[in-house]
């Protein structure tokens, strides 16, 4: 079949002698990638309340805003400190908010901004029975169920990167030399990053696959939230008990506490997470266990889109 | 050139069979798809868009394997499906832009053909609301313009005319008859209202317990349709018997009863035994909208339908 065929027997269909608003297209059918494309595209808006009503965007703007606000108000101390005092170096050095703390500061927004966009995203084709118009449209299963990750995914990343780029923006431009400054601040952003990839992956994966699971945002936010959150209490609990083995498996499945020993190995500090420094495990670890769980989220998210009814 | 074909198409769930064996090929035109509940039209429909896979035969679109060939035959392919499926906090516009850039249209494109579609299905200053606040017959409107924004060849409509008052069913099939007619799209219309599909479609196909009953043009299907309608204040009983005897098939329902008409032969018989029984007559009347009857009685055309209980109207039995 060719992209551009106009009428179902080849031949161009005669001009519409009514004017009722519709003629037919002979324009360009873009297919599948173009399908793909969109579907990301509206999935990554979808995260952010785009195109949709007020209460829609509630939840991104609340959480963007606890997310970047640290960042902004530690770019603005910094430079209001310079002007007074002028010596930058030390008083960068002394400000809490650093590119190698920011994770631990915006651990519970992205926590949350995972919990309640992304069954926003899933969960709404299914409750509203969505699911046959796409599946009926031109790409497959599978490429529904990862541009949609994908989307979420992206989605993250921009929550996450965002107060990142503020904060290296920030420390630039108000540096004494901005040259030097410059230098030592791209320096971080490979960690910075591949930070936010691993973030991206494993706390996209773990909220996708298990809103696809439930057309009731409810349910879907709840047992997000259950497993991001209360898993490194758990894990912090046995190791309080002293079942050191079985304390040092639940921690490479514990999200948060992964994320932590990923940000330390990445930035090359120390892990403050108690789970993670007794666990002694090689931070490296925890990178190969954040990969291992966001293929297998998405291989189960794929699983359930191409065997779910529609 | 066949735009839908299917070779002993077979569809089973656990305990039901859906589709039993079904092979048919379909030529372009408005194709009324008939059966009662759970006869298989949607089952069908679905094999068609990819959406669920046969247990064993063959369909093929446009002579693309449905299984094997989706997202192309999909792009040329629009379904307006039976349930509610519009999100509720999005508007008309939106959703169906979307809708297109799914299909395959560029960005612009979508747009552009979204506000002619919509002005065609009837769709005005409402359309940049939230469509939560629409009305059944709205709703209806917008499944009918995502179904055709990407000017598809073949449309798939399963129960069109579902939940809408009789204008609002009146207005959707007026504009399932101008797409089909006007736009040379190959339209397939499943209901189970054939009082309905009868006034849109040029070719029925009758399903029924996931066989095949008949499949025709509707010309063919209508000559057979010829009842008469004898309404008797009582003794309907009597003159059904009355007529049995001469070798007339009748049939009861209430006060009436149902001749089959096949020549001119019934109405003198029928005016000759009401006078001489004696009966009441209220009313008599040759109707149409039979076609019920005919498919019930499809696969054994001889049949006496007199043995038959009598059927709800409007529906297939």
């Amino acid at each position: 079949m060719t992209a551009e065929g106009p009428g179902v027997d080849g031949a161009p269909r005669p001009g519409n002698i009514y004017d009722l608003g519709y003629h037919s297209y002979d324009g360009p059918r873009l297919g599948r990638p173009q399908a793909i494309r969109a579907l990301f595209a509206h999935t990554l808006k979808t995260c952010f309340g785009i195109g949709r009503g007020g209460r829609a965007k509630i939840a991104p703007v609340v959480l963007g805003g606890l997310a970047t606000i640290p960042a902004i108000v530690a770019v603005g101390a910094f430079a209001l400190l310079r002007q007074a005092i002028g010596t930058s170096d030390e008083i960068q050095q002394a400000s809490p908010v650093q590119h190698d703390t920011y994770y631990a500061i915006v651990t519970i927004p992205v926590v949350l901004f995972c919990a309640a966009q992304a069954p926003e995203v899933l969960g709404r084709d299914q409750r509203h029975n969505l699911l046959a118009l796409y599946f009926s449209r031109a790409l497959r299963r599978v490429d529904y169920a990862l541009a949609r990750f994908a989307g979420v995914a992206a989605a993250i990343l921009v929550f996450v990167l965002l107060p990142q780029l503020i904060l290296l923006l920030g420390f630039v431009l108000s540096a004494e030399d901005i040259g030097t400054e410059l230098g030592r601040e791209l320096e971080a952003v490979p960690a910075i990053v591949g930070q936010a990839l691993i973030i991206a992956g494993l706390l996209g994966g773990i909220s996708a696959a298990v809103s696809a699971f439930t057309p009731r945002r409810v349910y879907a936010t709840t047992a997000i939230i259950v497993l991001l959150a209360v898993t490194p209490i758990v894990s912090t609990v046995l190791i309080e008990l002293g079942t050191t083995t079985l304390a040092t498996l639940l921690v490479l499945l514990s999200p948060t506490d992964i994320l932590e020993a990923t940000n330390a190995w990445l930035f090359d500090t120390r892990p403050d997470s108690g789970a993670v420094r007794q666990s002694d495990l090689p931070l490296a670890a925890f990178g190969i266990a954040a990969a291992i769980i966001s293929a297998a989220c998405v291989a189960i998210l794929v699983r359930r889109y191409t065997t779910i009814a529609a | 050139m066949a735009v839908i074909a299917l070779e002993s198409l077979t569809k089973q769930y656990p305990g039901v069979t859906a589709l039993d064996g079904l092979t048919l090929e379909l030529e372009p035109g408005i194709i009324g798809l008939v059966g009662s509940n759970g006869a298989g039209k949607s089952t069908l429909l679905k094999i068609l868009l990819g959406l669920i896979a046969p247990t064993s035969g063959r369909a093929t679109v446009f002579d693309l394997d449905v299984q094997t060939r989706g997202t192309d035959i999909r792009q040329f392919v629009g379904y307006l499906p039976e349930h509610d499926a519009l999100p509720p906090d999005t508007s008309a516009t939106d959703f169906v832009s979307h809708m297109a850039e799914m299909s395959g249209l560029p960005r612009a494109a979508a747009r552009e053909r979204t506000a002619e579609v919509l002005r065609h299905v009837g769709l005005y200053e409402e359309r940049y609301r939230a469509m939560g606040g629409y009305s059944t017959g709205m709703k209806q409107r917008v499944k009918l313009a995502q179904a055709i924004v990407h000017d598809p060849r073949l449309l798939l409509l399963d129960e069109p005319t579902n939940g809408l008052d009789p204008a609002g069913r009146d207005e959707m099939l007026e504009l399932v008859r101008r797409t089909g007619t006007e736009f040379r799209m190959t339209v397939v219309v499943a209901s189970h209202l054939l009082g309905e599909i009868e006034r849109v479609c040029t070719y029925l196909v009758a399903i029924e317990g996931g066989r095949l009953l008949r499949a025709a043009s509707l010309g063919s299907f209508t000559e057979r349709t010829g009842v008469l309608a004898v309404e008797v204040e009582d003794g309907a009983d009597g003159l059904a018997a009355a007529l049995d005897e001469r070798g007339l098939k009748a049939r009861v329902m209430g006060r009436t009863v149902l001749v089959a008409l096949d020549d001119e032969r019934p109405y003198d018989l029928v005016r000759d035994l009401v006078a001489e029984l004696g009966l009441p007559l209220v009313r008599l009347e040759q109707r149409r909208h039979q076609l019920e009857d005919l498919f019930r009685d499809g696969p054994t055309p001889d049949g006496d339908p007199a043995s038959s209980g009598a059927p709800p109207r409007g529906t297939v039995p």
